[in-house]
């Protein structure tokens, strides 16, 4: 049976090949993602591990709670002394880092920290060891107004040593003279990320509080182990402070990349996933046809005296050669993967230090193992329907594969469709623990569902679609909607693989769309200024507070007031927190208050969101408590409820910033809402807020219908990165329909020979099979929208009360997305057609 | 005495030569083969098998090309066409009736019919049509799909497509090859009448002296030559032919 299987495989070369390809590019977008996050991995550990070499203790505040930006309280510089009277202390400093953007030489901030890598300042640590950048050029800062800047900023920034500049921070712009570039380790960065590093007392200036470190570092002398040293140190500590081993530290530093890491990869690996999934479709698809072409070939064995377990076993062999070809093949193009993912996270300002590319062993195993699986299990349905080919058939000409629906199929479908769409359901609303499983469970089964059902629909919709066909392009018409109705199986299974890429296309054009509606409604009815300037910085960094104070001190400005963004933990559950001025903000921007008032927040009041205050059975005068990574818990008093969430930034909690600067250093407004005085021309009122925001060249000014834009184009970016991925799923989709439509051409090698034989041009025959192609195209299109819908629409309903409250379908893009499928069938089409019309009239009648 | 019809030539072949492969395994299907067929006639061709009698009627159809030689049909020599001129061709001036596969499955009995004039993008003359659709019997058929007609019946449907397009000459290979006997006699008996009652011209390529003896004349092929023809064929005179070649 062997010899017959790798026979068959020979005879079927070519067809198989493009099968392969299906699964190799999506073993190698999965082999790619697996050796892209090894290898940033392994670099980072090794970053981390040489940059701590030197640390040996790490003294540090116990925070309440970790948040996103590794917020803590701080130490008091006194305790540089206590550590470094440590006996076995060699050197004590104190180490410091917060939000600073550099201003390059053309007056630009330098860096995207609202996007991609974070922008920061601090101290420049004297000794050495305990220094992870290393100069290459200049000198460390020893004046106030000195700065040592990150290589990458320096070549970004065309900044060289000497050069006058100025750095973002808190309070005024600051003037700096840059007196040296330094590298971290080997990198120019550390993931791309800008370092501005000053003197103790100018860091402490710019970044936090004076006379305040994040930590104490230390380095031991030769006589004491870490362990030791952290023991020593620990006993002469106050309450309240933690000691970390060097060890502890590099675990910690090396923790956090893994946990980037993982979110990462498995960002990227879920669209691994939906490529292989959409590979199975293709493969089940090529598999089913290339039996049913077989039909005689098995039964002669049957007939022969081959068991059926025996057919099966060798058709499921052959499938078995197939994926492990292709996925040895996709591993070694997911190395090429991998460099290409690598240039699209440095597109996004994520620069991952050169080193050696990592393919572990788990890398190689996991891929070819994916890839082996995932073919054979599509192989198997069609593998048991060629087993029970009758011996009979061998003698009986090749019926074509036929029968549309059974009720069994319908009842299938039905069903799984139902299940799939309950499971999303119910993971929307988070019934489970882990609701993203549950939701993917959902997706798939939902696309399982419809693509059993395709064959029952396909007839029906192919002829609806195709209707226009004949009119358009007379009898090649017709033939195209016939042949695409002859085997609705076929159509219907070839369209399913369009259908996934199509429906999460949609899906994720609606749900922006609605992001964009809901962002554009509320800007509408809660804006109610001229202007906003805009940092785009959530949660690290912002608008230094002095721009506003600025702008209030101009006579075109009539109010100028910030909202700032902070995170505390309120019950135990991370929530974001706004601060603002509750005499002004209310003039720029209404948040609805529905009950109590703004203006009695003080400094122990919140206001709590309308949805919250229902949720947690909040009422005015109830005591709340939030904790705030940088101070601890405080007791506040719920005075205020509102409807409305920010415009851009949805919290459930707002204070005033007078209580907000009480608990938390870094002051930075996220937004400058501005209303422009009375008489005062808005073109004039504009140009003199420019001319205040030239020193701030972190934010942005905007009027209302530039403000909405600029969120869309937010919003846009994040699209666009999805398509990309995506696409690749659609390709494979593409490749599906050509294959199907060269085993067609193939199979009616007879049909096509007569119709050229009685006058068919070879480009009606070309027509004929684009035709074929453009309504397997749209039906895939067809049933993926439908399913993009009910997915945009479900996600939607689930997040209306987290301010998703806008469902908006952009039947342009929609529309756009149809046409391209349309166009997209067309190229899937070329090849075979090409194929079709170059076929030999005579040896195709002649064929027995 | 030669009749008007007799003299006026639908498709002539002079020195048609055919010749497959190369080197030395070059096989000559047709050999120096000069041959008329007049208009309106109904010609029979045949010959034992390897004979060339295919080749022959492929060749004057434009489904293959001679190795030297020339085709005229209606005065045109086909051999200098290139592949859309001859898809052409063959779509306004020939009618085709092969031995099987001859309709399109998925298309219905009158789209069959009509096919050719589909393909040329022509209006179909109702009339015409509704005169052939009753000739070959088909009225209450036209609807159905190839696979729900009997082998006769789809025959009859290829016949008929083959006359719908009013073509200057039909070319059948083998038309009754896959048909019962009885079934097989209607076929000849319309195709006959065509000739007859209309004036078509066919030219049909037959092993059947049964089949051959619908016909008005035969042509006799033997490796690659014409070796005899016999005019008003019968189905005894056939077989003595026949059975004179053979030996």
């Amino acid at each position: 049976m062997l010899r017959i299987t790798l026979a068959s495989l020979r005879g079927h070369l070519r067809r198989l090949l493009s099968t392969s390809l299906a699964v190799l590019i999506g073993v190698a977008f999965l082999a790619g993602t697996l050796v892209l996050t090894d290898t940033i991995e392994r670099t980072f550990n090794a970053l981390f591990a040489d940059v701590n070499a030197g640390t040996d203790a790490y003294v540090r505040r116990v925070a309440d709670f970790r948040s996103d930006f590794g917020a803590r309280p701080r130490v008091e510089t006194a305790l540089i002394a206590t550590v470094a009277a440590v006996d076995g202390v060699r050197t004590a400093e104190g180490t410091l880092q917060g939000y600073t953007q550099i201003v390059g030489a053309d007056g630009e901030a330098l860096g995207n920290p609202g996007q991609g890598a974070p922008t920061f300042g601090g101290n420049w640590q004297r000794d050495p060891a305990l220094n992870p950048f290393r100069l290459v050029e200049g000198r460390a800062p020893r004046a106030a107004n000195e700065v040592v800047i990150d290589k990458r900023s320096a070549d970004l920034g065309k900044l060289d040593v000497g050069d006058r500049t100025r750095v973002l921070a808190l309070g005024p712009p600051y003037d700096v003279t840059v007196v040296g570039i330094a590298r971290f380790g080997a990198a120019d960065s550390p993931l791309g990320a800008s370092y501005a590093l000053f003197t103790d007392e100018v860091a402490q200036r710019l970044t936090g509080e004076p006379g305040r470190y994040d930590a104490v570092v230390a380095v031991a002398d030769e006589s004491v182990s870490e362990k030791e040293l952290q023991r020593r140190i620990s006993a002469v500590t106050p309450a309240g402070v933690e000691v970390l081993t060097g060890a502890d530290i590099t675990a910690e530093d090396q923790n956090e990349v893994a946990g980037f890491l993982t979110f990462f990869s498995a960002f990227l690996l879920t669209f691994a996933g939906i490529a292989l999934f959409v590979s199975c479709f293709i493969i089940y698809n090529t598999f089913s046809i290339l039996v049913a072409q077989r039909t005689r070939e098995m039964a002669l064995l049957r007939a022969l005296g081959a068991t059926q377990r025996q057919v099966l076993w060798s058709l499921i062999a052959e499938s078995a050669v197939v994926g492990l070809v292709a996925s040895v093949l996709g591993l070694l193009a997911g190395i090429g993967v991998s460099s290409l993912l690598k240039g699209l996270l440095a597109a996004l300002g994520i620069d991952i230090p050169a080193g050696g590319t990592v393919v572990t062993r788990s890398t190689v195993v996991v891929s070819l193992v994916t890839g082996l699986v995932v073919t054979m299990v599509s192989a198997y349905l069609p593998a048991r329907r060629g087993a029970r080919v009758a011996p009979i058939a061998a003698l009986r000409d090749l019926s074509v594969e036929g029968a549309a629906g059974s009720r069994r199929r319908v009842v299938l479908g039905t069903v799984l469709t139902a299940i799939g769409a309950s499971l999303l359901i119910a993971g929307l609303a988070a019934v489970s623990d882990r609701p993203v499983v549950l939701v993917g469970i959902g997706a798939a089964a939902i696309f399982l569902g419809v693509a059993v059902l395709g064959p029952v629909i396909a007839r029906p919709v192919s002829r609806v679609l195709g209707a226009p066909l004949p009119r358009i392009q007379g009898v090649a018409g017709t033939l195209a909607r016939e042949n695409a109705m002859r085997n609705p199986r076929r159509t219907a299974a070839t369209a399913s693989a369009l259908m996934i890429g199509v429906a999460l296309v949609g899906f994720i054009t609606i749900f922006a769309s609605s992001i964009k509606a809901s962002i554009t409604d509320s800007i509408d009815k809660a804006f109610r200024g001229d202007f906003v300037a805009d940092s785009a910085l959530f949660g690290f960094g912002g608008l230094s507070p002095d721009f506003a104070a600025r702008l209030n001190n101009i006579p075109e400005v009539a109010v100028a007031t910030g909202l700032r963004l902070g995170f505390v933990q309120v019950d135990g559950a991370d929530s974001a927190l706004l601060a603002i001025d509750p005499k002004t903000y209310p003039q720029v921007v209404d948040l609805e208050v529905a009950k109590g008032s703004l203006a009695e927040l003080g400094t122990d009041g919140v206001a709590v969101s309308e949805s919250k205050a229902k949720d947690e059975g909040l009422a005015i005068g109830d005591p709340l408590r939030l904790t705030f990574a940088e101070s601890g818990p405080a007791d506040f008093v719920v005075r205020a409820i509102y409807a409305a969430g920010d415009v851009t930034a949805p919290a459930d909690h707002v204070v005033s910033i007078a209580a907000y600067a009480l608990r938390v250093p870094a002051q930075f407004d996220l937004q400058v809402f501005i209303n422009i005085a009375d008489g005062v021309r808005v073109d004039i009122a504009r140009a003199a807020i420019e001319r205040v925001l030239a020193d701030f060249p972190n934010a942005e000014l905007q009027d209302q219908t530039e403000f909405k834009e600029a969120q869309g184009a937010q919003i846009n970016q994040i699209l666009n990165l999805i398509y990309a991925l995506l696409g690749l799923a659609v390709i494979i989709a593409l490749l599906g329909i050509a294959n199907t439509l060269s085993l067609s051409v193939f199979e009616r090698t007879r049909e096509l020979g007569l119709l050229r034989a009685v006058g068919m041009t070879r480009r009606q025959v070309r027509r004929t099979v684009r035709g074929e192609s453009v309504i397997i195209a749209l039906l895939g299109t067809a049933l993926g929208l439908a399913i993009g819908l009910f997915f945009g629409w479900a996600l939607v309903q689930a997040l209306r009360e987290d301010g998703l409250t806008t469902f908006r379908v952009p039947v342009g893009q929609l529309a756009l997305v149809t046409v391209i499928a349309a166009l997209a069938g067309v190229v899937a089409a070329v090849r075979p057609a090409r194929r079709a019309a170059r076929l030999d009239v005579l040896a195709a009648i002649a064929t027995e | 005495m030669p009749t008007a019809a007799e003299e006026s030539v639908a498709v002539r072949v002079v020195g048609a030569t055919k010749v497959y492969g190369s080197g030395d395994t070059t096989v000559t299907a047709l050999e120096d083969v000069t041959v008329d067929f007049g208009a309106g006639r109904f010609t029979a061709i045949m010959g034992p098998s390897g004979s060339g009698k295919s080749t022959l009627l492929h060749c004057l159809a434009g489904l293959d090309a001679l190795t030297s030689g020339q085709v005229f049909l209606g005065g045109t020599d086909i051999s200098t066409l290139d592949d859309t001129r001859l898809t052409e061709l063959r779509r306004d001036k020939i009618g085709f009736v092969f031995q099987a596969f001859n309709l399109v499955p998925t298309l219905t009995a009158l789209e069959n019919i009509t096919l050719p004039s589909l393909l040329a993008g022509r209006p179909t003359d109702r009339a015409w049509l509704d005169e052939v659709v009753t000739t070959v019997g088909l009225g209450d058929r036209l609807s159905h799909r190839p696979s729900e007609l009997s082998g006769g019946q789809q025959q009859r449907v290829a016949v008929a497509r083959a006359l719908a397009s009013r073509p200057e000459v039909i070319v059948a290979d083998e038309p009754t090859g896959n048909l019962d006997s009885r079934a097989g006699a209607e076929i000849l008996g319309f195709i006959r009448a065509a000739v007859d009652d209309l004036g078509q011209t066919v030219i049909m390529v037959t092993h059947d002296p049964i089949a051959a003896s619908y016909s008005q004349r035969v042509v006799f092929l033997a490796d690659g030559r014409i070796v005899d023809e016999l005019a008003k064929p019968t189905t005894k005179s056939v077989l003595a032919r026949l059975s004179k070649l053979g030996s």
